[in-house]
């Protein structure tokens, strides 16, 4: 008899409830990609009139921003599965120990999160495709469109359902990178990295990250530098520029985010339950940063472009030559860019805080023991609420500051690049409006993330959550 | 109203089943027993009897189907969750068997934990008794680790200075050995005698070892939810011979 190639699903991840995640980011990636790519089809259809390039102008857009969303998704995954992974280290060493080998079980996950997506990226494409055709046929019957055959599907859903779903094999084989560190003995007790590794990778790290964002900042300068004189090689500079230093900050993340988090986390008291709950916001500082960075990249995104034309009509506006109809006709032009542009980003940030939301969730769950031990030493229910609370504070804050500063360099540095010589050269494009939005999406996120968890940490009594294995 | 008693822990009529899958388990069948204050007690009895149950209904731990609970006194029963908590924080302490320590709290961090919890300022006598526990159960250079650099006997000292810290009223511990080797059971058997003897602790013991229970004043056996044995200081090998007794009986 052939020996049986796969090892039972549930027993490498647990119930697939536990991919929930990845399977929600896969859902809103696809359904986001399917809208973009439908709107760009219809309004493609519309232009064919004027040669078809509103069409083409309309295709690249939405792929880039396609490509961003799955950026996100992507880091979004990889700390889905992480998580998943981290709280099953016993469960796997186990398997291990019985002779599963590493690299089996690591081909195990990848295939079981790319076929959670799959099914989340057809359900999400299919979503996205009837909410266009719906808001089409809408639009006809309102006379805001004229009628006629538009296409009801494009030849670019299947790559992009086949992307979002290669997207996900990648995060999962990056995010089960710790399978390949378990070692049988784990399923005695905990693993623990050696020291030496974990420093030498740090100071290489500190070298990499530093240089990037120096570089970075550097070339952003330049393109401020190129815009005041007029060079049209500004905006691409500071495209180069913003680029290098996102990713020497991505890089570098681990190193200075889990002290962000602690550093905010400082300001919300030093009761035993804060001081628990900051302990636990960077407990694993790789896990800290997965389920931040995502955040402050979607943030990031928001605020950058929020930030950008915030500064172009702070310049724009500076010129004294405007006519007040002009300079009535900017204003108007801006703010309707800005809610669309926005608008398009900020499923990005969306992506990020389902993230978020589910990492805490489960961290949360995996700590069930060490709940009831608190419980049973004297925490009430409201000060272990207050604690997860803090927890989300600590590390939603940290992430949305991070996000909000970086954007708004990045979106002033671009503006400067682009019209820097027909204004005062650098303008400091503060979004008021977005950044209180931003700020209240926070509060909503960290209130709506900790509510679950905290509600059923609380409602095992203190006997049962000791016994929770 | 406080009643007199010499019962640190007095259980009176106390009735306590689980519903599980539509069938009631009767865990404890109208079971009174009462824990006499300074004294070392070892609640035995065969996996399935009752006795962890006893002693998460008499440390407030889970409510009792019916009948009183009295702790120092004072009914404990129809308390509510917080009222429980924070008489937990002032009157009782807890070993476990394992997982005993906040992993991300430091040894002397999970020691003061419960005073923290209580917003109770550390005084000159509590420091001296808390340094005292620590250098008596030769913990002075771990004090600052984190509990996964501590070995399983040392976790399990910790626990102990933590519930010993605040005196409280009555100390449980469930099979606070399960998870050692010989020695260091003895060491932490002998640890819970001392308090007892020395410092007058009261100390009630859930555990199915022979060994453990024979450093006990006092040895009671439950069965079936219900009192089945009551008996002074034992040997291992008398206790070992009450329990095979039992199971002969059953």
């Amino acid at each position: 008899m052939r020996a049986p190639s796969q090892i039972p699903p549930r027993l490498v991840l647990g119930s697939w409830r536990e991919l929930g995640t990845v399977g929600v980011v896969a859902a809103l990636a696809s359904a986001y990609a399917a809208v973009l790519i439908m709107v760009a089809a219809v309004a493609g259809r519309l232009s064919d009139a004027d040669d078809g390039a509103l069409g083409v102008m309309l295709g690249v857009v939405a792929t880039v921003f396609i490509l961003i969303a799955l950026y996100v998704s992507g880091v979004v995954m990889t700390n889905a599965v992480a998580t998943v992974l981290a709280g099953r280290v016993r469960a796997l060493a186990l398997l291990r120990l019985l002779g599963a080998d590493a690299r089996r079980l690591r081909t195990q996950i990848v295939r079981q999160a790319g076929m959670v997506a799959l099914v989340g990226a057809v359900s999400g494409t299919v979503l996205g495709v009837v909410a266009v055709l719906v808001g089409r046929v809408i639009m006809v019957a309102h006379g805001t469109i004229p009628g006629g055959s538009y296409p009801l599907v494009s030849s670019w859903l299947l790559p992009s359902i086949g992307a979002v779903v290669a997207v996900t094999a990648v995060a999962a084989a990056d995010g089960s990178r710790s399978v390949l560190t378990v070692s049988p003995a784990d399923a005695l007790r905990g693993p623990q990295p050696s020291r030496d590794a974990v420093r030498r990778l740090t100071r290489r790290r500190v070298g990499v990250a530093g240089f990037l964002v120096v570089t970075g900042i550097l070339v952003l300068g330049m393109a401020v530098e190129a815009g005041s004189d007029g060079s049209a090689a500004g905006f691409l500079l500071a495209f180069v520029g913003g680029a290098v230093c996102t990713t020497g900050i991505l890089v570098g993340a681990q190193l200075f985010l889990p002290a962000c988090v602690a550093a905010v986390g400082r300001l919300l008291g030093h009761g035993p339950a804060t001081v628990i709950a900051r302990r636990n916001a960077v407990k694993d500082p790789k896990r800290t940063t997965r389920s931040t960075i995502g955040l402050a990249v979607g943030v990031g995104l928001v605020v950058t472009f929020a930030s950008g034309l915030d500064a172009l009509r702070r310049q724009v506006l500076e010129q004294d030559d405007l006519t007040a109809r002009q300079r009535a006709l900017s204003i108007q032009i801006f703010n309707l860019t800005e809610v669309v542009l926005v608008a398009i980003v900020v499923v990005s940030a969306v992506i990020a805080a389902v993230g978020f939301a589910s990492t805490l969730s489960l961290t949360v769950l995996q700590r069930t023991r060490e709940i009831g031990l608190l419980r049973v030493l004297g925490l009430t229910r409201r000060q272990i609420r207050g604690m997860i609370t803090r927890e989300a504070v600590a590390m939603s804050a940290a992430a949305i500051l991070l996000g909000a500063v970086v954007g708004i360099g990045y979106g002033s540095a671009a503006a400067a690049s682009l019209v820097g010589a027909v204004g005062s050269g650098f303008a400091l494009g503060v979004p008021r409006f977005v950044l209180v939005l931003v700020a209240v999406a926070g509060v909503v996120l960290v209130i709506v993330s900790a509510h679950a968890p905290a509600r059923r940490a609380v409602a095992v009594t203190p006997v049962e959550a000791l016994r929770f294995e | 109203m406080p009643i007199l008693t010499d019962d640190v822990v007095l259980l009176e009529d106390v009735t306590k089943s689980f519903d599980t899958a539509g069938a009631p388990v009767l865990a404890l069948d109208r079971l009174t027993v009462g824990l006499r204050r300074g004294e070392f007690t070892a609640v035995m009895g065969p996996s399935g009897s009752g006795k962890s149950t006893l002693m998460n209904v008499a440390a407030g731990l889970d409510e009792p189907t019916s009948g009183r609970v009295y702790l120092a006194g004072r009914p404990i029963t129809g308390l509510s969750d917080d009222q429980l908590t924070a008489l937990r924080r002032t009157s009782i302490g807890f070993v476990f068997q394992a997982f005993n320590l906040v992993p991300t709290l430091t040894a002397i961090e999970n020691v003061l934990l419960p005073f923290q919890l209580a917003g109770r300022r550390l005084n000159f006598e509590d420091r001296a008794w808390i340094d005292h526990l620590v250098t008596a159960l030769g913990l002075g250079a771990r004090i600052d680790h984190r509990p996964a650099a501590l070995s399983g006997g040392q976790q399990q000292r910790v626990a102990i200075v933590r519930a010993l810290a605040s005196r409280p009223q009555v100390v449980f511990a469930d099979e606070p050995t399960g998870n050692l080797d010989s020695r260091t059971s003895r060491e932490v058997l002998a640890l819970l005698r001392t308090a007892v003897a020395e410092y007058g602790q009261s100390v009630v013991m859930v555990t199915h070892d022979p060994v453990a229970a024979s450093y006990a004043d006092r040895v009671v056996l439950v069965v079936d939810g219900r009192l089945a044995g009551d008996h002074g200081r034992c040997s291992a090998q008398e206790i070992s011979t009450l329990l095979v007794d039992l199971e002969a009986r059953a």
